[in-house]
């Protein structure tokens, strides 16, 4: 069993439908690429034709789909991170309360109130903003090292590290935070509503950027590389000299700072957060577009690019069932279905 | 009475038993014996309804019976007590005793009662004090063994096959089963007893039989023979044991470890090894060996005890370490151990040196690429695109990729723990002369095997270790099978006079 068969017919002869079925078989990413391939064009399809000129069809296009990702961006962003946790045989379930208490100290870091820490202290405008994005970024990543080091050195189960970690973040910011509501300065939404041309499409650039990063960090870093080596055989990578706790350590620090980084989107996007519900239901949301995008729950197995499909497909969803006029109520059982035939259809590939 | 007749079973073209016939009368304990791969496990699985024979026929009490499932060997009274026990931990004994047929009152909810009582009654009858309400967790393994032994009595098994069950007990409780077992025969129960320790044999057997590449050999009463003889019988006189020669040049020491023990495995290891020379680490399964050595690689503790490398004191707490000390570790059972299976061969060939030649992070795939294409003729790996999956390769191919990833560190001191499991003759030849050539590059070589022959054929001399101690070296014309066989059951060196003087092992 040296060569594949498969492989080497491809090569003699180049029919579309052996290639397909070469492809479908082989490429792991493939199906899904297909899959949300159908689900644009459907979307194409029922936002109809009805416009005077190419032109404004093509204007009413691309405005519903800047919507869908820029709505999309913050998750998506956890989502990747998410990837990683799941890539090692981890979970993160504290996402959506890393995202609130992030996203509230960055607000009383930038309150334009009288408790505004950073006003009291007399810097305001840009360096305000840097200095807030900064501290925001650092504590995001130091409360995922909090949680990376429960895991690794405490053996904590990630499942329950995260569960915990969950209810604490969120129930202590909800305490803090009650009767206060920190104005963020205006100049700061500008993070994420800056306007390119007449698109407002800055979460979408970040997300591309985190993207394409951590895409390159997962096929040629001794790091990404190092994770699924984890993930896939924790004992074969010890015994090969992989630092597994520092391997898992940095993925879960690195999801606290992707967090971080969701948050400053969203306080940049509306300028105030809900802290009781921001971020309910996003690590569910993120596990969902991992599993969709074909990544492995057992661990090893994930892709930065499937997660970025995955995402796309559920949002995609989203929007072909408000377009249909499906009862919100209804709108998660869809998704539900997705995940489950996402993960039947992944089912095909070899198993051993 | 139990009667095997001209027993044969092949898989695939691999013919495990040839032609084996014997017999097992009511209360006698017959020892079954033979080196790994012998045909052991597969008469006994034959007899316990897990395999089926190719031809041949078994007789129970004079009648026919053709068994196609475990449980219709049991119907007919025989119990097959498996090495790892059938047991769970986290239910009471006398429901352990009731699996699977569990006693139900009239409402159909269990009768745990009834259940106690009937373990009681058992337990009275055969003699074991034990509280049928403890949880199995908190028993020893001798204990658990006793449970099985008593689970089989209560569905009236007058034959039992008992499948090393020594192995993992200390001496206490191998007496324990010792005595569990003559009141089995005093019961009229007949018992299989298969082990790798001859001085329990002797102790314990009445009969015994002895197999070797799928023959039986020689069968007789234990009282007629002493271990040597055994020993003789399942070893053969037959076996090639040419030894593979190459240009020695032994250099300056490498390792040396002095009184190195560990909590459970091992204690009181003392050895050194030199630049190319290639040192033997053999024993029966659960002798530590694989312990000591991931232990010395960082992957587990150490308790006390003092490791040189280069004559300078190190303490090695992780793997990363160990690899940075230049030492380089193939274990044991590749498919756990060793491969990932989620990545494909060249990322298996080159992931212990990824952060060696990494550049800010990122992985240099071409140096990775040149450095494989070298050893992959080097050798002699058989396989297709470097990106196909690590599991479309043959075993020893497999074996030969973590070989390659080891290599690429250029380590002084290299651990290959089994490095022909799993592999076939003609990879392991190549493993050989891979480990021959590596010795004459001035690599200090450690070969861990339980096949004797392996030992013999590549190393210069070897430690033979016995529950966790050096129980001698054999070097030379000492180091045959007969030898370690001896050693490796507990015997003591021919030469030896009193005792080991384990000075004496340390300076080799």
């Amino acid at each position: 069993m040296i060569s594949n068969p498969d492989k080497t017919a491809i090569k003699d002869k180049q029919s579309f439908f052996q290639w397909f079925k070469y492809k479908w078989s082989s490429d792991p990413l493939f199906s899904i690429a297909i899959a949300l391939i159908i689900m644009i064009i459907l979307q194409t399809l029922v936002l109809g034709f009805d416009y005077d000129s190419f032109g404004s069809w093509f204007q009413a296009w691309i405005n519903n789909w800047i919507n869908i990702l820029r709505n999309n961006a913050a998750t998506a962003i956890v989502a990747l991170g998410m990837t990683f946790v799941i890539m090692t045989g981890g979970i993160d379930l504290a996402v959506g309360s890393t995202l609130v208490v992030t996203g509230a100290l960055s607000m009383m870091l930038l309150d334009t109130g009288t408790k505004g820490f950073l006003l009291a202290m007399g810097i305001s405008g840009a360096p305000a903003f840097v200095i807030t994005i900064l501290v925001v970024l650092l504590f995001g990543y130091l409360l995922g090292s909090l949680i990376g080091v429960s895991i690794t050195k405490g053996k904590v189960p990630p499942f329950i590290a995260t569960l915990g970690a969950m209810m604490i973040f969120r129930s202590v910011t909800q305490h803090f935070m009650q009767g206060y509501n920190p104005k963020v300065p205006s100049e700061f939404l500008q993070i994420a509503s800056f306007k390119i041309g007449s698109f407002m499409i800055m979460p979408i650039i970040y997300w591309a950027i985190i993207a394409i990063i951590l895409y390159y960090v997962s096929k040629r870093t001794t790091f990404g590389r190092q994770i699924i080596a984890v993930g896939s055989n924790e004992r074969a990578a010890k015994l090969s000299g992989i630092h597994v706790e520092k391997v898992k350590l940095r993925v879960y620090a690195l999801m606290g700072l992707l967090v971080s980084i969701a948050a400053i989107i969203q306080v940049s996007r509306i300028g105030s957060m809900d802290f009781s519900n921001a971020g309910r239901g996003m690590e569910m949301d993120a596990i969902a577009a991992a599993v969709v995008g074909g990544t492995n729950m057992m661990g090893g197995r994930g892709f930065i690019l499937g997660t970025v499909y995955g995402m796309l497909i559920i949002a995609v969803m989203n929007n072909l069932l408000n377009l249909f006029g499906v009862p919100p109520f209804l709108r998660e059982a869809f998704k539900g279905v997705i995940v489950i035939a996402a993960v039947l259809l992944q089912k095909k590939e070899k198993t051993s | 009475m139990i009667e095997m007749r001209n027993i044969k079973k092949s898989f695939g073209s691999n013919d495990v038993i040839k032609d084996v016939s014997f017999t097992l009368k009511n209360g006698e304990i017959c020892a079954l014996l033979g080196e790994n791969g012998a045909g052991k496990s597969t008469l006994m699985n034959i007899l316990g309804g897990i395999h089926q024979m190719d031809s041949g026929a078994i007789l129970v009490n004079g009648k026919e019976a053709a068994f196609h499932t475990p449980k219709q060997s049991q119907q007919v009274g025989i119990a097959f007590i498996h090495q790892e026990l059938n047991l769970i931990n986290d239910l009471p004994i006398y429901e352990n005793m009731f699996l699977g047929r569990e006693l139900k009152t009239k409402r159909g909810s269990l009768d745990l009662e009834r259940m106690l009582q009937e373990t009681e009654k058992i337990f009275k009858q055969m003699d074991v004090n034990l509280d049928p309400a403890m949880m199995v967790r908190d028993l020893d393994a001798s204990y658990k063994q006793i449970v099985e032994i008593c689970r089989a009595m209560m569905t009236n098994a007058s034959f039992i096959i008992m499948d090393e069950p020594t192995t993992s007990l200390t001496d206490q409780e191998i007496e324990r089963v010792f005595k569990m077992m003559k009141t089995l025969s005093e019961h009229d129960v007949g018992i299989i007893f298969i082990s790798h320790k001859l001085n329990e044999v002797m102790q314990i057997c009445d009969r015994y039989i002895v197999l070797r590449d799928g023959n039986l050999v020689a069968e007789g009463n234990v009282h007629e023979v002493n271990t040597n003889d055994l020993a003789r019988f399942m070893v053969g006189h037959d076996v090639r044991t040419e030894r593979l020669n190459r240009e020695k040049q032994i250099g300056k020491e490498i390792l040396r470890v002095e009184g190195l023990s560990n909590s459970r495995f091992f204690r009181d290891i003392s050895f050194s090894i030199k630049e190319g020379e290639i040192v033997g680490f053999t024993g029966l399964l659960g002798d530590g060996r694989s312990e000591l050595f991931q232990s010395i690689f960082g992957a587990e503790d150490i308790t006390t005890g003092k490791i040189y490398l280069n004559e300078k004191e190190v303490k090695i707490t992780s793997t990363q370490q160990a690899i940075k000390e230049g030492i380089a570790y193939v274990p044991r059972n590749r498919k756990e151990n060793a491969i990932i299976k989620d990545m494909d061969i060249i990322e298996n060939a080159s992931i212990v040196t990824w952060p060696h030649f990494s550049k800010k992070g990122t992985i240099n795939r071409q140096k990775h690429k040149e450095m494989f294409a070298e050893q992959r003729k080097a050798l002699r790996i058989k396989m297709g695109e470097l990106t196909d999956s690590i599991t479309s390769l043959s075993g020893g191919n497999q074996q030969k990729v973590i070989l390659a990833k080891w290599l690429a560190a250029k380590p002084k001191l290299l651990i290959l723990d089994n490095p022909t499991q799993g592999v076939d003759v003609g990879a392991k030849e190549d493993i050989y002369d891979i480990i021959l050539k590596l010795a004459e590059e001035n690599i200090a070589i450690i070969v861990l095997s339980s096949e004797a022959n392996e030992i013999i054929r590549i190393c210069d001399r070897a430690l033979v270790m016995y529950h966790g101690v050096i129980q001698g070296e054999v070097a030379g014309e000492e180091m045959n099978e007969h030898e370690i066989m001896r050693l490796a059951t507990g015997g003591q060196r021919a030469s030896d006079k009193g005792g080991i003087d384990r000075n004496d092992i340390k300076s080799g």
